[in-house]
């Protein structure tokens, strides 16, 4: 059972989840500084240019890829009939959201070396 | 309707919200401050558009959780209790983030001209 493709879905669909609920609220403290002026809300976005933070953001992309993809996959194999195709699409949804980190990734991790050096 | 029905036309939102979202606010290339979300959400529609991101975004992430805490066999009898405190943070959220939202407004001296 925990090496079906079924169980490391469902896993990985509740993790990727709590973490993004978790950063959703930060988003939202970071973005309320706007209600204190432009100054309070720039000063609290500068916290993020950070190399850290920014390799951190490749994480929650990767997480909020996987999350989204898979997501879609199991609304395809709910609604339509594609029962026999489920592992298929979760590898495909594993690898759209994998090359889609990459390339979003990309620009983040060029910033961050550049902040580097 | 039952709620994970809700929680699938969510998500299906959020595919678009997000999208969206990532593809405006955080790919441009160059660096996002104030001035810069200012002057997209002058458009009202913009407004309009991120308050229904912000309830879509909130109602997936609380029902979410609920989902995921109630499977807790512990958590279980505790299940309404549990409902009523992510209900309430849900209106907060709603209410907090309109608030953030609305409150991108150029500055008075500025809205005074015209």
């Amino acid at each position: 059972m925990y090496k079906s493709t079924g169980f490391i879905s469902f896993f990985l669909r509740r993790f990727t989840g709590l973490v993004l609920v978790l950063y959703l609220g930060v988003h939202m403290w970071v973005i309320g500084a706007a209600t204190k002026g432009a100054e309070t809300f720039n000063a609290r976005l500068e916290v993020f240019e950070s190399p850290v933070l920014k390799i951190l953001e490749i994480l929650l992309l990767a997480a909020v890829l996987y999350h989204g993809f898979d997501g879609i996959r199991l609304i395809i194999v709910h609604y339509f009939d594609v029962t026999d195709y489920r592992k298929s699409l979760f590898y495909a949804a594993f690898a759209t959201s994998a090359l889609l980190t990459i390339v979003g990734g990309i620009p983040l991790l060029l910033y961050a070396l550049e902040m580097l050096s | 309707m039952r709620i994970f029905i809700i929680q699938r036309i969510s998500a299906i939102a959020l595919v678009v919200f997000l999208s969206l979202h990532m593809i405006v606010v955080h790919y441009p290339p160059g660096h996002l401050d104030f001035s810069r979300v200012l002057e997209r959400l002058a458009d009202p529609l913009w407004k309009a558009i991120d308050i229904a991101f912000l309830a879509a975004v909130l109602f997936h992430a609380l029902a979410g959780t609920y989902a995921v805490l109630t499977d807790i066999e512990r958590v279980t009898p505790l299940k309404r209790i549990l409902a009523g405190i992510l209900v309430v943070l849900g209106i907060i959220g709603v209410a907090y983030g309109t608030f953030t939202i609305l409150s991108f407004q150029p500055p008075a001296s500025l809205s005074a001209v015209h």
